[in-house]
């Protein structure tokens, strides 16, 4: 609960100072599109990350280096969590061939040379989520932050976060699994 | 428009000079990040290099090593100058905040100590030297608050000084004057009693022959000793007046029965006039004025008593044309003792005066040597 507010109060300070005495824009990220469809004995989940890279963010996929993003999901049935995982899409540069990678969850890859479809594709989050009926109603929260990223050439470590003023955009809905779609 | 305080002008000043002075340099620092920020984003090296096709391996892989280098450090610059941008603001907000509240606690820390200063000087004003002040607070503050116990207890010290010195004074008139007023019909007192033992021894015959006189002398005497006496205690007993509504045209119509027989008294009086005063010390002020007034005629003139409505006020003017007064005395007519007459205390007008401000009553003189004075009491009418 203090780690919340703390981050609560951190994200106030950062937007107060930022509006009061900075030009810095930096991006101000949030997650939106929550929606989902049931096949089987799955929930399909998906989100939009929404104005999360717009500045600053190609000059950083162009480094070479891995740039992860993290989408944190949990699932809670009456105070109980029933699944917590973290899906990672990351992205990577070749610059001798001026394309890049995109690992979506590790379990698709695809390649492109636009930046603008390596902003596509790392803004949009989707999961199969396995189920129970007996779950009932479920609260779905989903949050995203950028990690520190180690950018070996230099032997440097940097917080991604501080582009987006350390502000972790997150999406909560519920869901009620007894019924059909 | 309120006026600005003290604290109020210091903290503008505080907030125009400080932090309007850090928001200039925050605004400076900021801009030069930006250019910075602008020149990177064009640096550009992958393409130009990519565009070199002839590399042998040995170049190839030189170049793929100083493109990544180049892109990382372009990548890790780009990071640094957002979070020192981002982070040169938050740090002028936590300034900023830290400052003013700092400076706030200061500020009531001089300022309050200030305040209850003023609070003393307040009773200081009043009168009340005996108001001492707790030597706590900054160095400075304990310093003058000290100072301030210091002058407050000379200042007691003085007064006190002062008071006996008065009382001092004040005995030695009053025994002065007590002195000369009783010592006048002890003298005829005396005489009149040597008188007879004189004639007792001479002539015991015909002591009855001077009897009569020596007593009526004697009574006289006495007389005046007890009027003298009611004097002081009448001007020693002022009570709190116990207003009444009091018709004034007929009480004045009431004191000057007794003096119609031998003085010329003209009166002209408003019957109307209605007014809230102490019934005795009405009686006390009329009688007073006018003995004063009969005692400066040195022969038979007239008195004249005029009583008339003036907006929200009665007037009360009695005018004699007597020998009037000398301007330099007219300041010191009320002051107790003061006299020019050859009998009396000097005590008349002076509780004239104390039961005129006993009864919210303005009394003025007007006067002019050889022609005559008149006292006009201002009271307030009451509404019918």
């Amino acid at each position: 609960m203090f780690e919340a507010l703390g981050a609560k109060l951190l994200t106030g300070v950062v937007s107060l100072s930022m509006l009061l005495f900075s030009s810095f824009q930096g991006n101000d990220p949030s997650l939106g599109n929550l929606s989902y469809s049931k096949t089987g004995s799955y929930v399909h989940l998906r989100a939009q990350l929404q104005t999360a890279f717009e500045n600053d963010f190609p000059s950083i996929f162009a480094s070479g280096s891995e740039i992860p993003v993290h989408y944190n999901l949990e699932v809670k049935s009456g105070g109980n969590v029933m699944i917590k995982r973290r899906v990672v899409h990351k992205v990577s540069y070749d610059p001798t061939t001026g394309v890049y990678q995109i690992f979506k969850n590790g379990s698709r890859t695809a390649f492109t040379e636009s930046a603008e479809q390596v902003k596509r594709e790392l803004s949009a989050f989707e999961y199969a989520l396995p189920y129970q009926h007996s779950w009932g109603v479920v609260t779905v929260k989903l949050e995203a932050d950028l990690p520190k990223v180690h950018f070996a050439q230099l032997k440097k470590e940097v917080d991604l976060m501080v582009l987006w003023k350390y502000k972790k955009p997150s999406i909560k809905a519920q869901i009620d699994l007894r019924r059909d779609s | 428009m309120p006026k600005t305080g003290l604290r109020t002008r210091i903290f503008l000043l505080f907030l125009v000079v400080s932090i309007g002075g850090l928001m200039v340099l925050n605004n400076v620092f900021q801009s030069k990040h930006a250019n910075i920020h602008e020149a990177l984003e064009v640096m550009e090296l992958s393409g130009h290099l990519r565009e070199i096709r002839q590399y042998s391996h040995e170049d190839s892989l030189k170049a793929q090593a100083l493109m990544h280098n180049f892109n990382e450090a372009k990548a890790v610059v780009n990071i640094a100058l957002s979070d020192s941008r981002m982070m040169s603001s938050v740090v002028l907000l936590i300034i900023i905040v830290a400052s003013t509240v700092i400076f706030l606690i200061v500020l009531s820390r001089i300022s309050k100590p200030l305040r209850e200063l003023k609070n003393a000087t307040d009773q200081i004003r009043q009168g009340n030297f005996s108001v001492h002040m707790p030597e706590t607070g900054i160095p400075e503050m304990r310093e003058l608050k000290g100072s301030f116990n210091v002058m407050s207890r000379e200042l007691e010290a003085v007064q006190n000084r002062l008071l006996v010195a008065e009382k001092e004074m004040i005995w030695k008139d009053l025994s002065r004057i007590l002195a000369h007023e009783i010592k006048n019909p002890l003298t005829p007192i005396q005489l009149a009693i040597q008188r007879l033992e004189e004639r007792l021894e001479t002539d015991p015959e015909r002591v009855k022959d001077i009897l009569r006189e020596s007593i009526s002398i004697i009574t006289q005497e006495i007389e005046n000793l007890r009027l003298l006496a009611q004097d002081f205690s009448n001007y020693a007993k002022v009570n709190q007046p116990a207003l009444e509504p009091l018709n004034p045209a007929s009480s004045i119509r009431e004191i000057v029965k007794s003096y119609v027989q031998d003085f010329e008294i003209i009166l002209e009086l408003d019957e109307d006039l209605q007014i809230n005063f102490d019934k005795t010390h009405f009686y006390q002020i009329i009688t007073n004025i006018l003995q004063n007034a009969i005692d400066a005629c040195e022969e038979p003139k007239p008195i004249n008593i005029r009583l008339y409505r003036e907006r929200s006020f009665a007037v009360l003017s009695i005018k004699d044309e007597g020998k009037g007064i000398e301007s330099a005395d007219l300041q010191r007519i009320f002051e107790p003792y003061f006299s020019k007459k050859n009998k009396g205390t000097g005590l008349g007008l002076a509780l004239v005066k104390k039961l005129c401000d006993a009864n919210s009553t303005i009394i003025r003189v007007k006067s002019k040597p050889g022609e005559g004075s008149e006292f006009i009491l201002i009271i307030e009418a009451l509404n019918q």
